[in-house]
Formats: structure tokens, sequence, C-alpha cells
């Protein structure tokens, strides 16, 4: 084995990746136009399968449904190094790369993900550089991070598919990160969010849990007999006022966010709704904030049902945690990524409001969740793109690689001392009880 | 020489319109003095002082400040009541309010105190008096309005009275103990074609007094520490709105309410907020089961917000029963004065929205409560005025007046045939059992 400084690995990290740019960005311009929502992507899956088999990096199947979990061997024992990309679209009427069946559509660049974690894979598979690596890197391309379609999926749970409604919740679960040491991945966004950075370190996120909401009332004649009936769409509605009229109680630095939707108004005009079903999150920055926030939700629920003499039926998943990126693993991110784009462009990010179950990973182990500047739109938005495929792929990916040799070179000791310093918020089996805590049923009404 | 009874009642006319001009005064100066319910203190010292000068001896200070006035006839018979009512509402934009209290005469009670003392006057009448066989009782009642529910249910806690209106204090106080039949006439701003309306059912209701109970806090740095009870309040509110379309036409359901205390200092989250509500519908059941519809928004905008909710729970008036045999009579006196083409009658499941506590006596004994015209404006509105005294008050007074002579006269054959004819609903004993069973007081927790 010849032995290599580390500035030698990083820099046939960087020419491999360089050199199968197109090809990575490829790969991830097919995923865009065949997108799939969570624990729906067979096509995705496949494709990344067979990339994974193109590279010869043996690999797992079916993790968490859909998911896949390659690894790449360093030279010698050492700590396991997790790189994520997600293989899920969202659902998002009228972008240009939608799915003209489903609608389904990559409005939040998770494609591109797909190509930094395989532009990983080909840089450290460059000659000469896993040799002189302590340890493992796995590839773990995961389900459903978007947290949608929840009825879908919670029927998937009840059928015993799934026991969490995200990708990466059911990889901690299914033991696929049992043997991943510390955790990293790289999501785009648009310039605004990194404060004109190209890319944004450190952000905090909103934990938040889901509901599956359905008010029950009895239906009759709208027009002949409304005395008869019990109207399950006003109880929504109360219910909606009854959340609203709270609004004021959420303290702004817990960043509540409580957003529904009703996924069923009613069946006929001239019936009386009398099934009538609600999803929504509760996010929030704490866990304790969005527990509590939960709470008032839910007796706003309640109260929809009580005042129209109904019945609710409040159905808790428990969501995704909130997430805290590990500050050692960040700053060695961020000496790596520095040099790749220049001083000055990587920038501290604040508080999102939005969820990832990153957060989740985060609760075990140390991970970081840079975002990359590629992308123009609003996220979620139809006009959500990625525009700068190079900085999306090829330098995400060589910013994560070169972190990684840092991480694994000399025996893995910056990785064990990342691992070592951090104080885990919970074990994976308290992760796994506080989840199943968050989960409940429950009915309520006349 | 005995009069017959045509001559009677143009003896009886004559007497009313010999003293017009002092009729219309009285009505003019409680117009000019309004009082709110159990305080018309200064309108029960003009009725009496006017009992007085009309030789009719009284009693007063009943039910705080009502009035009794007994007209015996030439012999003992049935007993004859005539309703006036005393009270004023507050509407402070009246052309005649008070302008200290805001209170003021926008439901015509004027008028009527002006026509029992007209029916007073001709029935007075010495030959009049003489043929009629039985008693006519003038009754200046108090409180007829049912509002500043707070300020009656605190007399009522000092046991001053203990149920919240006029006649039905005096119906518990036994004042009705003696009286067979009760007739009073309302004034209304119907039109020209439409002198005297009868007939007609009105709603029965019953008061919610709600108290939301939340949890104080500075508004602006601590909102999070509080409990909101206005926005408990908001919820219930429309919670409320939301079920009107249950509520069948015929059923003619009201829910309405006032907040009587919103809040104190906008500054601090609302701990306290009042709200008074009312349950009007045709039927006891449509009642209870609106006033159970009330409850529940309550308690659920009580539990949205995680507050707590007192409800109380007081009742008010029955739905109207206007006796249909006595309304013949008086339609023939009402048809005497005005002409046929300007008497209607209003079937008895034509229902008018309002309440009154004449329907209560209606569960115990034969009443009519016909309406007479001779107002503009929009009742208990701030432009409801008289137009016509002699239709708001003359007309009504004779009319009256001929009825009582016709069920008293002839041995009060045709009382005695009303009250035959007539069932009674409940007795008096069954009415304030059922009254008092509506008292309640419920709390809701959820702080």
């Amino acid at each position: 084995m010849s032995k290599m400084t580390v500035d030698e690995i990083k820099a046939s990290v960087a020419a491999e990746i360089d050199r199968r740019s197109d090809e990575l960005i490829d790969i991830a311009k097919h995923i865009l136009a065949k997108p799939e929502p969570g624990f729906r992507e067979q096509k995705t899956s496949k494709y990344v399968g067979d990339q994974f088999e193109k590279l010869n990096i043996p690999f797992e199947s079916g993790i968490g449904l859909t998911g896949l979990k390659g690894v790449l061997e360093g030279g010698s024992s050492g700590p396991t190094v997790g790189v994520f990309g997600e293989l899920d679209s969202l659902i998002v009427l009228g972008h240009p790369h939608a799915d003209s069946l489903t609608n389904a559509a990559h409005a939040c660049g998770h494609h591109a993900q797909i190509g930094n974690m395989l532009a990983v894979a080909v840089g450290l598979q460059a000659p000469g550089v896993l040799e002189n690596l302590s340890g493992r890197v796995a590839l773990l391309a995961v389900p459903a991070e978007e947290y949608i379609e929840i009825e879908y999926r919670d029927d998937l749970r009840v059928e015993g598919k799934l026991e969490f409604l995200g990708g990466k919740p059911e990889f901690i679960k299914s033991g696929a990160m049992d043997d991943v040491d510390l955790a990293m991945m790289t999501h785009t966004e648009n310039r605004d969010w990194t404060h004109d950075g190209t890319i944004g370190v450190g952000a905090t996120n909103n934990g938040m849990v889901a509901k599956r909401i359905q008010f029950l009332g009895v239906a009759s004649h709208a027009g002949g007999s409304p005395h008869l009936g019990t109207n399950a769409l006003n109880a929504a509605n109360i219910a909606l006022m009854g959340i609203h009229a709270q609004r004021e109680t959420f303290r702004d630095h817990d960043t509540i966010r409580v957003h529904p939707i009703i996924t069923q108004g009613g069946i006929a005009v001239s019936s009386v709704p009398a099934d009538v079903r609600m999803e929504t999150f509760v996010r929030g920055r704490t866990i304790d904030a969005y527990t509590s926030a939960a709470k008032k939700v839910d007796r706003a629920l309640r109260a929809g049902a009580m005042a129209v003499g109904g019945r609710v039926k409040i159905t808790t998943v428990s969501g995704y945690a909130p997430i805290q990126q590990d500050p050692l693993l960040t700053s060695i991110y961020e000496m790596n990524a520095t040099p790749l784009v220049g001083d000055g462009n990587v920038v501290q990010m604040g508080h999102r409001s939005g969820s990832t179950d990153m957060g989740d990973v985060s609760q075990v182990m140390p991970a970081i969740h840079p975002y990359a500047a590629a992308a123009t739109g609003k996220a979620h938005g139809d006009d959500y793109v990625v525009e700068d495929y190079e900085l999306a792929v090829t330098t995400a990916g060589k910013a994560m690689a070169h972190t990684i040799v840092d991480l694994l070179s000399e025996n893995g000791s910056r990785a064990n001392e990342v691992i070592s310093r951090f104080t885990p918020p919970m074990t994976k089996s308290q992760y796994l009880a506080f989840m199943r805590s968050l989960q409940s049923e429950e009915e309520y009404g006349e | 020489m005995m009069l017959g009874i045509d001559e009677l009642k143009t003896a009886a006319i004559a007497a009313i319109d010999q003293r017009r001009g002092w009729l219309i005064e009285i009505a003019e100066s409680v117009l000019r003095n309004p009082e709110v319910g159990f305080q018309e203190a200064k309108t029960s010292r003009l009725v009496a002082d006017a009992f007085s000068q009309i030789g009719i001896p009284y009693r007063d200070q009943i039910a705080i400040t009502g009035i009794k006035a007994v007209l015996s006839g030439g012999r003992p018979g049935p007993a004859v009541a005539i309703l006036g009512e005393m009270d004023a509402l507050r509407v402070p934009d009246h052309r005649y309010s008070d302008p200290s209290t805001g209170v003021a005469h926008a439901c015509g009670h004027n008028c009527q105190i002006g026509m029992i003392l007209g029916v007073a006057l001709g029935l007075s009448v010495p030959e009049v008096r003489d043929a009629l066989d039985g008693q006519v009782i003038f009754m200046a009642v108090p409180a007829e309005e049912f509002i500043d529910i707070e300020e009656r249910l605190r007399i009522r806690e000092n046991g001053q009275i203990g149920l919240l209106s006029g006649k039905q204090e005096f119906i518990r106080l036994g004042e009705f103990d003696e009286v067979d039949i009760a007739m009073m006439v309302h004034t209304s701003a119907t039109s020209e074609h439409s002198k005297f309306s009868l007939g007609g059912t009105s709603n029965g209701h019953l008061v919610k007094q709600v108290e939301f109970i939340g949890k104080s806090a500075h508004s602006g740095s601590a909102p999070h520490q509080g409990v909101n009870a206005l926005q408990a309040a908001m919820v219930g509110m429309n919670a409320l709105n939301t079920q009107r379309e249950t509520f069948a036409e015929s059923d003619t359901v009201r829910l309405h309410g006032i907040i009587t205390d919103g809040g104190r200092s906008v500054n601090s989250v609302p701990s306290s907020v009042r709200y008074e509500g009312r349950v009007r519908g045709a039927t006891s059941e449509s009642i209870a089961d609106a006033a159970s519809k009330m409850d529940r928004c309550m308690k659920a905008g009580a539990l949205a917000l995680g507050a707590n909710v007192k409800i109380t729970t007081i009742p008010g008036y029955f739905p109207i029963k206007n006796d249909r045999w006595l309304g013949e009579l008086f339609k023939e006196s009402a048809t005497r004065l005005v002409g046929r083409s300007s008497v209607s009658e209003l079937g008895n499941s034509v229902g008018r929205g309002g309440s009154t506590d004449m329907g209560d006596l209606s569960q115990i004994m034969p009443v009519i409560h016909p309406y007479a015209s001779g107002f503009t404006g929009l009742g208990h509105g701030r432009d409801y005025m008289v137009r016509d005294y002699d239709q708001a008050l003359i007309y009504p007074a004779k009319a009256l007046a001929m009825t009582v002579i016709d069920l008293l006269t002839a041995q009060a054959e045709k009382a005695k045939e009303v009250l035959v004819k007539s069932d009674r609903l409940m007795t008096k004993a069954r009415y304030l059992a059922l009254q008092e069973s509506i008292f309640s007081e419920d709390l809701y927790e959820s702080l």
C-alpha cells in the first residue's frame, strides 16, 4: 500500500469526482425526470441499486421498503461514516419537472443528493484512497424524507409494513444505522436561505408530530333535514378556529407551526358531511415546544367535535425530532468546503422552521446537514429547481468526501474525537421509546 | 234603569274620549321618564296617583314596583285582569332616551299605561261598573323586558324577587290567584291595514349567563402564560353560528347574545369574559335542544383554549298561547272601532320571534295579547316612535273596555263560557316548579 498524505488523498478524490462529473450529474437528472414520493420510490431505488452495482459497491436493499445501504470498506478498521441521499420527491402541482400522472416532483432537490452521495462514492473509490482510510463509509439511500401522504403511510403502518412514517426513523429502527457512528448529507437550497453563501452550515430545524384527524358526524339531507344531521365539516371548522385562537400563546423562539389541510371535506353537497378528514403537523424548535403545542391542537380538535355533538378520532404519528448539528463535525466540514467554494462563502445558517428526519439521526449520533445554494425558487414550491448541478452534485460531493478523508485518515482519530465529544441526547432504544410515546390514537365525543 | 250592553259600551267609550288628553299626557309622561324593569319608581308613583284620581283602590310595591287596583262590579263573578307594562329598554340613541341612563321606551309600554287607565276610566262609569258581574283588576306590572340579568340575579339573591320578570313575580306572589282571565294590548308598527292584529304565538326563551374563566398574563410579553377567555368566547360564539341550520324553521329558534364583559385592559390576557345569551324557540322542546347546543358550544370554546366556563341557566318566558274565544270577543270590539278590514288575525302557528311573559300567564289562564298599530320604526330600535295616539292608546283602551263589558255583563256568561271552553296548559304550581327546575349552574373545567 502506498502511503499518501491527506492532501494527496483529497486531491485524487477531487480529481476522480471531476472526471466523472457529467456522469454524476446525469444520474441526478435521471432521478429528477422520474420523481416518486416517499415509500413509493421503486424505480428510483432500482436505479440507485444499479449504480451501486456498476460501482461494485455491495449493498442491501428494501430497508424501510425502498431504502438501500452500500458500504465502502477502508484499508483498516475504524468508525463508520454515513452519507445520506434522499430518494423521495414531493407532490407539487405545476412544477416544471412534475410527473404528469402523479404530480410528483423533485421540488426539494433530493435528486441532487443521490448525485452527491454517489460523488462521495466515486471519489473515495479513486486509486489508493480507501486503503489509506481507517473505517467505513455507508452510502445510505433513504426513502421518504418528505412527511407527506400521511394517510397512505399510516395505512402501511397499520398493515405492519412500517412503524414510523419517515425513512431515517425506519433506518434507525431497522438496525441499518447500528454500525454507523456519524452521519452527513448535503441538501440543496436557494441563496436567500444561505444568506448568499454558496454553502450554509449549522442550521437548526423544527421537530414535529403529525396528526391524522377524522371528524365523525351524522349524515342527513342537507336541505330537507339538517336538524337530523351532525355536521363534521362544521366540527373541523370550529377546530381550525380553536387552533388559530391559540396562536399568540406560541412563543416566538419556539417557532411553532401548525398548518392543517382538509383531505376530505364532505362527499356530496346535498348531504350533511359526516366524515371529514384533516392532516396537520405541529412543529416546534424543541421537543417540549411542539409536544405542548400539540396538546393545544388536540383540545381544539376535541372542541370542534364537542361543539357539534360529534366525534373526533385523532391519530398522532411521531414525526421528526429537531436537528442539532454537531459543532466539531461542522467545523471539519467547513474547513473542507471553504477551499472548494472560496473564503467567506461557507456561511453559518440560523433556525429553520421546516423539519427533517436528519433531526432524528442527530439525536443518536453526531450529524451535519449542510445546504448547497444550487437552487432557485421556493423550496416545496412549483418554481424550485436546481440550477447549479456542478455545486449541488460535484462540489457538494467533494466537500463531504474530503471531510470523510479527514475523519478516517490518521487511524480515524478525527472521527473518534467527534464521537467521543458527542453526548447523544438519546440512545437508539431511548429514541425508539420516545418515538413510540408520541404515537397515539384517541377518540373523543358523544 | 239598566242600560243595554251597547249603551254600556257607548258610555265607557264616551268616558275614555272625555279624558283623551289626560291619557295621552300620562303616556307622554311615562315616555319622558323611562325606567328599566323593577326600577320603575317614578312610573309606579304616576300610575298610583292616576288610580287615586280615578278613585279605584290599589296596592303598590308588588314585586318592588308593581301596582294592582281592583274595580268591583255590581255583583260577584269572574275576575278579569287588564295589564300594562311599566318598564323601558336600554336604547341610548332613541329620541326619548334618558341621557343619563340610555333608557328609552323603545317598545311602547308607555302607551300600555295609558291604555289601562283608559279602561279604568271607561269601566268606572257608575252605570257600567254596576252592570259588571265580577271584578276588573288593573295591573301595572314591572319588568317585561328580560334584560339586566346580572342586576336582577343580584336582587334575587337579596330575596327581593324570586323570578326575573314582572308577571312571573306576580304569579309567584299569588297576585294572579284570584284572576280568571287576563288581557293586554301591545303596540306595534304594523300597517294601516292591520290596526289590530290578533292571535299568533311568541317564542319562549331562557337565558344563559356564561362566564369564561381563563388566566391573565401580559398580552405582549407572556401570552403563552395566559389562557385567553375572550378567545374561548369567540370560539364558542362561532361554534354557535354553525348550529343554525340544525334548527327547524317551525321552531323559530333564535340564539343570540351579547358580551357583557370582554376583558378589562387590552394589555392583559382577558381572564374573565362574560356572555349573556338568549335561547328562544316556539316550544319547550326546541328551547331545550337549542339550549343544549349553546351549552356545548360554550364548553367547546373553553375546551379549545383550555379555559373554564360557568354556565348559569335562568328560566325565561314561555311561548304564548292566545285564547281563541277571548280573541273572538276582542276582535268584535276592535272591528266595531276600526272596521273589519283593519283587523287581522294570525294563525296560532304564526310566531313572532320575540318573547313576552304574557306567555307565562297564558300557561295558567286564558289570555290575549293583541297588537295595536300606531307606531313607526323598529320595535326595540332607535326609531320606534308613536305616530298616532288614537290607534296606539285610545282604540286599544276602548276595545279592552268593550271586551270586559262583553265578558262580565249578563251574569258574566261570556267569561264563564271562555273559562269552560279554554283548556289550561298547567297549574300555577306546575308552572312554578318548571321555572324553578330550569335554574341551574354548570361549571365545565378545562383550565
